[in-house]
Order: C-alpha cells, then sequence, then structure tokens
C-alpha cells in the first residue's frame, strides 16, 4: 500500500512538472526579425533608426495576442539558419528587412521573393550571400501551418509575391482558416511601415479579449491616410491575404 | 492525412520530446525556448511600444453632446450604417503619440462596424467603416468615385481644395481619392484628404491629417545651395566607401523634423513642419543592395539636415 501511494505521489508530480514545463513549452511561438547592422554607420555611412523601432513595437505587439514566447532577433542572430531553423516551430512570424521579387534559379518569367538576412557586425549587406529565398523557407516549414506573418519590407504584398506561400498562406481574402499575412505592395518607405504599424497594432489590441480582426486593424490602418511615398508610380500600399474575419490570436486552425 | 495535420503532429512531437529532454537535465536550463529562441537586441533603445500603454476614458453623449452629434453627422454624411449601440471614449494613444475623442458604432453583439475619430478642437481626423462588403452589386468608375468621394466630404465640412488625384486600390478594388495639402505654394509632406471608395462608390474611409507649421524661413536656401548642402552630407556618409548617388529631384515641401538618422532623438515629440528642400537621393554601388532610396531633409532656412527617410 505506501509502495502504491509512492508510486502515486511520484506519478503526480511527475505529470505536475511536466504539464507546466509543457504548458510554457506548447505555447504558440512567435519570431520578430529586424535586419539592423546594413542600416548601421559602418555600412551607410548614417544610421537608419528605423529597423530598431519596428522591431521593438512588433515583439510587444505580437507578444500581447498571445504568441511566446517571442524569439527571433535584431542584428547579428538574424541569420538565413536562424530563420530556417526556427520557423517550423513558429505560429507567428515578422520580419523588417530588405525584400523584393527576384526571378527564381529557374529564370524568368518564375518568381522567388527573398528577404535578406542581417549580415552581421563585420560584413555589410550582399544578396547573393545574404538572400533568404521563399523557397527555402517553404522547404524549411514542412508545410505547418502558420497563423500570421507580416513582412515588412518592400514589394512582398505584391501579387508576385511568392512569401505567402512559403507559410502556406494563399493568396485569398476569403480563407476561413486563421491565417493572415501582411506586406507592402511597392517601394516603401521605412518610416510609412512605421505609421502603418504603429496604427495597426493600435487598432488591433486596443481592445480587450481580442474583439477586433486583423482586417479591422488593416482597413484601420489603411484608412488613416497620411502616409508619403517615394513617387507617384510608388505609393504606399499595403496589402493583405487570410481570413477577413480573424482576431490574430494564435491557434490550431 | 493532410500535410497540415502531420506537420502539427511533429510539432507537437517535437515539442513534447523537448519537454522531456528539459526535465531530464537537471539544471532546468536547456528548454525547448532556449533552443529555438533567437538572439536577444544587439543594440540600441528598446522603449518604443514597450512599457508606454494607451490610455482611454469613456465619453458619453450626455457629456460630450458635441462630439457624439458631429460623429452621427459624418456617419449619415458618409453613408455608414447606424449601429445597434455607439460607446463613445477619449483616447491618448501612446503608439501613435496621439489624443483623440472617437465615437464607434457598434453591431448587436458589440462589435465595431465603425469608427469616427476627432482631435482634441473638435476636428474630424479619420472615419473608417469596418464592416466585410459583400458582393458589390454596381461599378463604379473612377470619375464617379471621385464625385462621390467631393460629395462625402462637403457633408462632412472638410474642405477638397485644390485637384483631386484619383488612384486604383488594387488591394480593395476601388479608389483612392486624396487632395494633398499645399501652404504657401509648397507640398506639405504626408497632410492631405484622403477618401477610401468601394467599387461601389460607396465610402469606406475619409481620413484629414494636417500638421501645424512653423513659420517660414525669412532667407531660404537657393536650390543650388540645398543641393550643395545635400551633396556635402552624402560625401560625408559615403566616404570612403565607393557608394555613388544621383539626386533624382529637389523641392521645397513642408517636413516634420523626424528622426531617421539621429538614434538620440528616437521617441522624442513631433515638432511642427519646417520648409526644407527635400531630395531624392538614388545610391548606387552595394548599397544598393539593401537601400534603393535616400530621402534627405534640408531645411531651408539654416541648410542642416533635419530628417528624412529610406527605402530599403
Amino acid at each position: 500500500m505506501r509502495r502504491a501511494k509512492t508510486l502515486l505521489v511520484s506519478v503526480l508530480l511527475a505529470v505536475s512538472a511536466l504539464g507546466a514545463t509543457a504548458q510554457a513549452t506548447l505555447a504558440f511561438k512567435g519570431e520578430v526579425w529586424s535586419n539592423s547592422d546594413a542600416f548601421t554607420s559602418r555600412c551607410l555611412g548614417f544610421t537608419d533608426t528605423y529597423p530598431q523601432q519596428l522591431y521593438s513595437l512588433n515583439v510587444a505587439q505580437i507578444a500581447k495576442l498571445g504568441y511566446q514566447p517571442i524569439g527571433g532577433a535584431i542584428g547579428s542572430g538574424f541569420t538565413r539558419t536562424a530563420l530556417l531553423n526556427g520557423v517550423f516551430y513558429d505560429y507567428a512570424v515578422y520580419a523588417h528587412t530588405h525584400g523584393d521579387n527576384y526571378w527564381a534559379a529557374s529564370g524568368y518569367p518564375n518568381v522567388d521573393s527573398a528577404i535578406l538576412q542581417d549580415p552581421g557586425t563585420s560584413s555589410c549587406n550582399n544578396f547573393a550571400r545574404d538572400a533568404i529565398r521563399s523557397s527555402a523557407i517553404k522547404s524549411a516549414t514542412y508545410g505547418s501551418f502558420y497563423n500570421l506573418v507580416i513582412m515588412s519590407t518592400c514589394e512582398l504584398g505584391g501579387g508576385t509575391s511568392t512569401m505567402p506561400g512559403a507559410f502556406q498562406i494563399e493568396k485569398t481574402k476569403s480563407s476561413t482558416n486563421r491565417k493572415f499575412y501582411l506586406g507592402y505592395v511597392n517601394s516603401t518607405y521605412d518610416s510609412g511601415a512605421f505609421r502603418f504599424e504603429q496604427a495597426f497594432w493600435s487598432y488591433l489590441n486596443g481592445a480587450p479579449n481580442h474583439q477586433r480582426t486583423l482586417y479591422q486593424a488593416f482597413t484601420y490602418a489603411a484608412g488613416i491616410g497620411g502616409y508619403p511615398a517615394p513617387d507617384a508610380s510608388n505609393p504606399f500600399v499595403a496589402n493583405w491575404w487570410g481570413n477577413p474575419n480573424y482576431n490574430g490570436t494564435p491557434g490550431w486552425s | 492525412m493532410s500535410t497540415m495535420s502531420k506537420s502539427k503532429k511533429i510539432r507537437s512531437f517535437l515539442a513534447v520530446g523537448t519537454v522531456v529532454l528539459s526535465l531530464a537535465v537537471s539544471t532546468g536550463q536547456l528548454t525547448a525556448a532556449g533552443l529555438v529562441s533567437g538572439n536577444a537586441p544587439s543594440s540600441g533603445d528598446n522603449s518604443v511600444g514597450l512599457g508606454r500603454s494607451t490610455i482611454e476614458t469613456p465619453i458619453y453623449a450626455d457629456d460630450a453632446p458635441k462630439v457624439f452629434a458631429h460623429a452621427a453627422t459624418v456617419r449619415d454624411g458618409l453613408g455608414f450604417p447606424a449601429g445597434a449601440n455607439r460607446s463613445g471614449k477619449h483616447v491618448k494613444d501612446a503608439l501613435q503619440k496621439s489624443e483623440y475623442d472617437e465615437v464607434d458604432e457598434l453591431d448587436n453583439a458589440g462589435r465595431q462596424i465603425s469608427i469616427a475619430q476627432f482631435d482634441t478642437a473638435g476636428d474630424l481626423v479619420a472615419a473608417v467603416r469596418l464592416d466585410i462588403p459583400s458582393g458589390f452589386m454596381v461599378k463604379a468608375t473612377g470619375d464617379g468615385a471621385s464625385k462621390a468621394a467631393e460629395r462625402a466630404l462637403a457633408k462632412v465640412s472638410l474642405a477638397a481644395v485644390g485637384q483631386a488625384q484619383v488612384e486604383d486600390d488594387p488591394v480593395a478594388g476601388g479608389w483612392n481619392v486624396h487632395w494633398d495639402r499645399v501652404q504657401d505654394g509648397f507640398a506639405v509632406r504626408g497632410d492631405e484628404t484622403r477618401v477610401r471608395v468601394w467599387q461601389d462608390g460607396r465610402i469606406q474611409s475619409v481620413a484629414h491629417v494636417e500638421h501645424k507649421l512653423a513659420s517660414a524661413p525669412v532667407t531660404q536656401l537657393t536650390r543650388d545651395a540645398g543641393q550643395r548642402a545635400v551633396s556635402g552630407q552624402l560625401d560625408k556618409w559615403f566616404a570612403g566607401r565607393g557608394f555613388g548617388y544621383a539626386i533624382q529631384g529637389m523641392n521645397l515641401e513642408w517636413v516634420g523634423p523626424n528622426t531617421a538618422f539621429d538614434p538620440a532623438k528616437v521617441g522624442a515629440t513631433g515638432e511642427p513642419y519646417r520648409l526644407a528642400w527635400v531630395a531624392n537621393v538614388q545610391p548606387s554601388g552595394s548599397i544598393s543592395d539593401v537601400v534603393r532610396l535616400i530621402t534627405l531633409y534640408v531645411d531651408a532656412g539654416d541648410g542642416t539636415v533635419i530628417g528624412g527617410d529610406v527605402v530599403e
């Protein structure tokens, strides 16, 4: 009897410990990446302050949706290897860096969008070395499910972007799954991205209990205007794909 | 079994496996989170978006009848649907660094179907319809959208000054109609009145963005002097790096001094807009792998760089 009681207590303690750890470990992970070293005075002659501001904003706000832990990195920790090794575990992914819709290895007219990793503290960006192709990301996801993907770059919200597909997000606006992709269509000023994302998060996380949808947050941010644009052929345009009724909280769909 | 459900199971399996592994490690330091998390920020200020909260105070029609009446006029003028209920609040928005009164139209479930925001002077800042449009029965033209936008502004007592610019909205399929602000003959960067029009001609949103302007400098830098200031700054930044550049255009504009190139000033509150030479600079060389365009603001009075922007 005593052995049975001892065994029962041991099992309960083990289950309790396992449960507590599992609760923390099985949480829905988010990653926020920001290329900052390419935008320092070492590489440019001046320091662009927006990578840091956008990183801080998005770490805080994605966490408010309930994703945890928030991994990723700003600076030298944002490497192709780190992103590709970690992306399988993620449910939310944010990246601020240079991005574009490049020709695929197979050539025109096939597109394989890419973002640039942080070049580290002793180099500056070089496309051949630093590109993280959407095809590489897609392979690293092993087809897994993503709730929220934000590409805070130029061009990756455009019609030719292959980045949504890397995360299994179809380019429709009528998904019924808990998924949402946000990107910018044209060449976009950092200040425009920052203004948009401040408004987006202010709206989305501005009410308790996640009552608001990502579509509403997008619509609000797009509706407030005031976005300077590089030129007439590059007006500020943000775009989204996914589920218009989704509130952004993590979960398997 | 679908690929997704397989991967869900694999992710769960790996996570549980990691839990067991971490339990086996007596120090408890080797956790799944530790294995897959990235680095902490390597440098800089983390204060933006962290630890600063938005403050909201409820307002009611009895206490703020003008705000609610104005909101009703805006709602009806723009053709927004009336909600089952309305709510109001005064907001000090830490993220957007702004302060406004907001009146929301709510459906039966308490969800917002539209909002109207007014600045501290009571002027309309933004009105946005937040419901999802159902199938569009009619298709407006760009000209029709422009006229609908003008009518909407008249109904909410916003002046549409100058020539409207009409652009297709590639996301929603309708149009963006905007009037860019001009003061003393110079554009005010980002200031505008903008109306987003759905495909069928209904109004989705109206925004009015207007910043305070400082006095224009008594003596203005000439274009040549402005260009010399821009070149001087770029030559200093690019010295010894092998970068080239081409100044694509320079215009006098009213701009907001900003922190784009000055980390020490991040988080500072906005100053009045100043008249500046605005130069768009196309960099060349290896810098163009990561920066497409640099925009510099050079104060039209004293020739100092007061901000700018970057297209990555």
